[in-house]
């Protein structure tokens, strides 16, 4: 391949990190450019909860030192958000009003949090938890012993939960649509994984509405989380986990066919030749199911970054679309699932 | 509350922009902020070519809690104004450094053009929209390096208030509304820098709460002079505009007139030192300012001063040279015209500052140096030292003496007056024209003791031009030398003059700390050198270092020729300020400690 095979690619998450790597190991002469919204180099996500354990700096969790990036020869331009894709003219624009051209492009932007219609208007009094300076200002909103109230209750969510309880604080989870997403559980199965959150020291409560968050009341913990027909509950801090939604709005109008990700073929490109997509980002066409799903957890995420690699460097390899999901309690006594990893 | 375990303070901001982006202004702000908020200050700003008055400007601004002698190679903190004149400077940003930067440009920037796509790894971006904020707040981009002063000091906790202070008494004569909707622009600002995720590992502790017993100022090494000319009384100053030099008579040209007194812009530099030898000889304090071409011009005159005996102060701020050279980068390559250049054997004065306080105290004392020994004083700077800012403690009570001259006494009657006695001390004692009754004659040609034309006393005035000049290393009220570090034996003495001495002492202390036995001596009187505690050092010196920014080593030479010593050059002449880290090296290299590679010639 020749040196001026521009990849660009967008996002630097898990999916665009192995993705680099996987291209810089296959093609040792390609220019390669990761573009990121992050200032900082690639920290995973899973991660994040050791800000409550002694992590002290961000590079304490750094998934490679910044050498690493110089040695593979991989450009991060960090701080910089995509705006629009030109896939005619195969450029993409930056928000800051510069282009960048590519030759094949990999859209790997990931996914945020997702926000329930009724949370959206309260979101400024919400804490979010996708990025390291995000954990670190939750970090600074918890008093000793503090109370975090959870909205929601997705798998993101469970894991800070736990390491949040075992530092010392309280989290009380107001359980919603999006418990355990992205696993479906049965009612039955439900109250048996609750009642582990119960034995881990976790508050779960369940059938309650959230209709509002507000300041708190003077001399009261900083939030106060209102119910439907009255009451409600105080905390240090409020953070919603309902799922995540595909972050692709630069996509629209770039010749690719969207549903709620970008649809990919098993070789995960998309219906654009040059363009490929990993990650929380795409919905894979999965024969088994005759229908467009979404793949989570970690192991997954860093597969779909590999094997778009190595289709958009000569190769042809399909990824397996069969995702066992089932979530379980494993001998520790806590909730587990084959795909979703662990600290 | 102190951050990284109350650290001392030591925060290089570099602002990098276009001509008319306002980054020197940008800069001005920070630094003079920053000194009245306590801190150390030292800053150089760099400009394009005068002559052009487009392209790069670069401010540097050293913050630190105890005293800086230098800029550090890397700084802490860019901020670009104009992303293509900073991008090739992102390397001189350190690993976990901030780059700060617009990410609301006017226009479609080329592909590569942004400097976010040319951050190091390691470098933390902060993209600012500068250029929003200050239509936002103003109506107009022109206030964007304000904006960008605002955010930094948002974004480090610096003091709102002194800042205010500045902008204001920076537009205190311009309308008032300026001011105003420069400190709202600034506002805006620093909110923004508050409300950013601070990821960057530079941090600004609170200053040292400090007794003074002056003014602590924000003043260039070229104020220092004018302020020092005119605290030592300067009558009269003739100048013809020269780079780096021009700022000393612009400054003095409002600040004579002020006080009743005199500056006038000569045709050339020719006029300007005849004119100010004139002055001399009529009994005024007088200076003129120029630089290494100037000087050449100068030098035909410099002769006549030293054979007419007139205390005459000549200012020298060096730039890149022979002739036009690098009118805007800095240079020590004029030592040897300083020391030597005009015709004969021209015994002067030369002081050489190693620092912006020393700028003050030199330009104060050649003048009661010029009278004292009746000859021309040559005070050499060069554009590092004439451009850099430091914050200075001025002493509270003026420390010159007027009228230094030694007096003549009364005469007998019908006693002639010998205008160039041969003293015992070789001084003779001074009167001017007009003195009643102490009518002379004063020339160029060798004269003897009354002034009259005579060659066959040439061996003996040479002698006394020479031998009245010794004492000066212990005139007081100035350090002519000093040596830091190790006292006794070391293994490297590192020797140096001008602004370099800063590296130097950077270099020497960093050194120490890696247990290398070495001291260090800032040499401030070129000639006569003061060759006691020269030698004393040399004795006790393994190896000797003279790092100074020209190619020939014009001091190492001048040591050499001094001492009989061989000592090591170090030379550069890169146009900017030598590395500590290269004189690190060689410090290093010499004490056996590593095997680098070679800078300097031995
Ligand atoms: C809070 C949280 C906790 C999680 N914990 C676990 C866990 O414990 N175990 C587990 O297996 N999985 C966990 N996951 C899921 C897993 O981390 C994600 O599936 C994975 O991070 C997705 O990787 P990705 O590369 O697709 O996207 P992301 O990691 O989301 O990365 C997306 C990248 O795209 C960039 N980006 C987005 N939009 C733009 C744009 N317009 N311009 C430029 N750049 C853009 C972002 O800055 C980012 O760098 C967690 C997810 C979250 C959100």
């Amino acid at each position: 391949m020749s040196a001026e095979n521009h990849i660009v690619i967008i996002g630097s998450g898990g999916a665009g990190s192995e993705a680099a790597l996987t291209i810089r190991q296959r093609d040792p002469d390609c220019h390669i450019t990761q573009i990121t919204g992050s200032k900082l180099p690639f920290i995973s996500r899973y991660e994040l909860p050791q800000v409550f354990n002694g992590v002290s700096g961000w590079r304490e969790l750094l998934a490679e030192p910044p050498e690493y990036y110089d040695k593979n020869q991989i450009t991060v331009r960090r701080n910089s958000w995509v705006d629009h894709v030109d896939a005619k003219n195969k450029k993409v624009l930056l928000k800051h009003k510069e282009e960048v051209s590519y030759d094949k492009l990999l859209v790997a932007s990931g996914g945020g949090g997702y926000l329930p219609e009724g949370l959206r208007e309260f979101q400024p009094l919400m804490n979010g938890f996708g990025t390291y300076e995000q954990a670190v200002k939750v970090r600074q909103a918890l008093p000793k012993k503090g109370h975090v109230i959870m909205l929601g209750g997705d798998m993101t969510g469970l894991d800070l939960a736990r390491t949040l309880v075992a530092v010392g604080h309280r989290v009380s989870l107001v359980v919603g649509e999006q418990l355990f997403w992205p696993h479906e559980v049965t009612d039955d199965q439900r109250a048996k994984f609750v009642s582990v959150l119960e034995d881990m020291g976790i508050k779960v409560m369940i059938d309650k509405k959230v209709t509002a968050v507000k300041l708190g009341g003077r001399g009261k913990p900083a939030r106060r989380v209102v119910f439907d027909g009255g009451g409600g509950i105080d905390g240090d801090v409020v953070m919603p986990f309902c799922g995540l939604m595909p972050s692709l709005n630069f996509m629209i109008g770039a010749d690719v066919d969207i549903e709620r990700g970008l649809l990919v073929n098993p070789e995960l490109k998309t219906t654009n030749d040059s363009i490929w997509a990993a990650g929380d980002v795409c919905q894979i066409w999965s024969p088994e199911e005759n229908s467009y799903l979404f793949y989570y957890g970690w192991h997954y995420i860093k597969e779909m970054g590999k094997i778009a690699a190595i289709n958009m460097t000569g190769g042809k390899k399909k990824i397996s679309t069969y995702q066992d999901d089932h979530l379980y309690i494993n001998k520790q006594g806590e909730i587990d699932s084959p795909y979703w990893m662990y600290r | 509350m102190t951050r990284n375990g109350g650290k001392e303070t030591d925060i290089q901001i570099a602002i990098c922009g276009s001509a008319g982006d306002g980054t020197i202004a940008a800069g001005d702000i920070l630094k003079r902020a920053m000194a009245k908020a306590g801190y150390k200050v030292i800053a150089f700003d760099v400009y394009p070519p005068e002559i052009r008055g487009f392209g790069k400007c670069i401010s540097r601004v050293r913050v630190k809690s105890e005293q800086a002698f230098s800029l550090k190679p890397l700084s802490d903190v860019l901020i670009s104004l104009d992303d293509s004149h900073a991008i090739p400077h992102v390397v001189e940003v350190k690993e976990f450094g901030a780059v700060i930067y617009e990410d609301t440009p006017v226009s479609m920037i080329p592909e590569g053009g942004h400097i976010s796509g040319h951050l190091l790894s390691s470098h933390i971006p902060y993209g600012v929209p500068f250029r929003e904020l200050s239509e936002r707040v103003t109506s107009s981009a022109r206030s964007r390096n304000i904006t960008a002063v605002g955010y930094l000091a948002g974004l480090y906790g610096m003091p709102r208030e002194v800042f205010y202070d500045v902008i204001s008494d920076k537009f205190k004569t311009k309308p008032a509304s300026l001011t105003r909707i420069s400190i709202e622009a600034f506002d805006a600002a620093y909110v923004v820098g508050q409300d950013t995720f601070r990821l960057d590992e530079g941090f600004l502790n609170p200053p040292p709460n400090k007794a003074r017993n002056g003014d602590l100022m924000m003043m260039s090494g070229n104020g220092a002079i004018a302020r020092g000319c005119m605290d030592a009384g300067l009558d009269t100053f003739f100048g013809y505009p020269i780079t780096p030099a021009t700022t000393i008579m612009e400054r003095l040209a409002t600040e004579l007139p002020a006080k009743g007194k005199r500056m006038l812009q000569t045709e050339d530099e020719i006029s300007a030192i005849s004119a100010a030898i004139g002055a001399a000889y009529a009994g005024a304090r007088a200076a003129t300012a120029t630089s290494g071409p100037g000087f050449a011009l100068m030098s035909e005159m410099m002769g006549l001063g030293v054979m007419a005996e007139v205390p005459v102060v000549i200012f020298v701020s060096q730039r890149g040279g022979p002739s036009t050279g690098m009118p805007t980068k800095t240079e020590q390559s004029d030592l040897n015209i300083a020391v030597f250049g005009s015709a004969g054997d021209g015994q002067r004065i030369v002081l050489a500052p190693t620092n912006v306080e020393g700028c003050y105290k030199c330009a104060g004392k050649a003048f009661e140096i010029a009278e004292r020994y009746q000859t021309p004083v040559v005070v050499l700077l060069d554009l590092y030292l004439s451009n850099r800012y430091e914050a200075v403690e001025l002493p509270a009570n003026n420390p010159f003496k007027a009228n230094c001259s030694k007096p003549t006494g009364k005469l007998k009657k019908n006693q002639p007056y010998h205008r160039f006695e041969i003293t015992r001390d070789f001084i003779s004692p001074r009167a001017i024209p007009g003195d009643k009754g102490f009518r002379h004659t004063v020339t160029g040609l060798e004269h003897d003791e009354n002034g009259r034309p005579n060659d066959h006393v040439h061996q003996e005035m040479s002698h006394k031009r020479h031998e009245k000049l010794l004492p000066v290393a212990r005139h007081p009220g100035i350090t002519m030398s000093k040596r830091f570090g190790d006292k006794g034996k070391v293994d490297v003495a590192i020797i140096g003059w001008g602004s370099t001495f800063g590296e130097i002492l950077e270099a020497m202390i960093a050194a120490r700390e890696e247990g290398i036995r070495c001291a260090a001596m800032k040499v401030v009187l070129l000639s006569p050198l003061p060759l006691g505690p020269i030698n004393a050092l040399l004795g006790d010196a393994r190896k000797v270092l003279v790092p100074e920014l020209n190619y020939e080593g014009q001091f190492a030479n001048l040591l050499t020729g001094a001492t009989g010593r061989l000592v090591t050059k170090l030379n550069r002449v890169t146009g900017t300020p030598m590395h500590v880290q290269d004189i690190l090296d060689e410090i290093r290299r010499l004490a056996g400690k590593k095997k680098g590679r070679q800078l300097a010639a031995e």
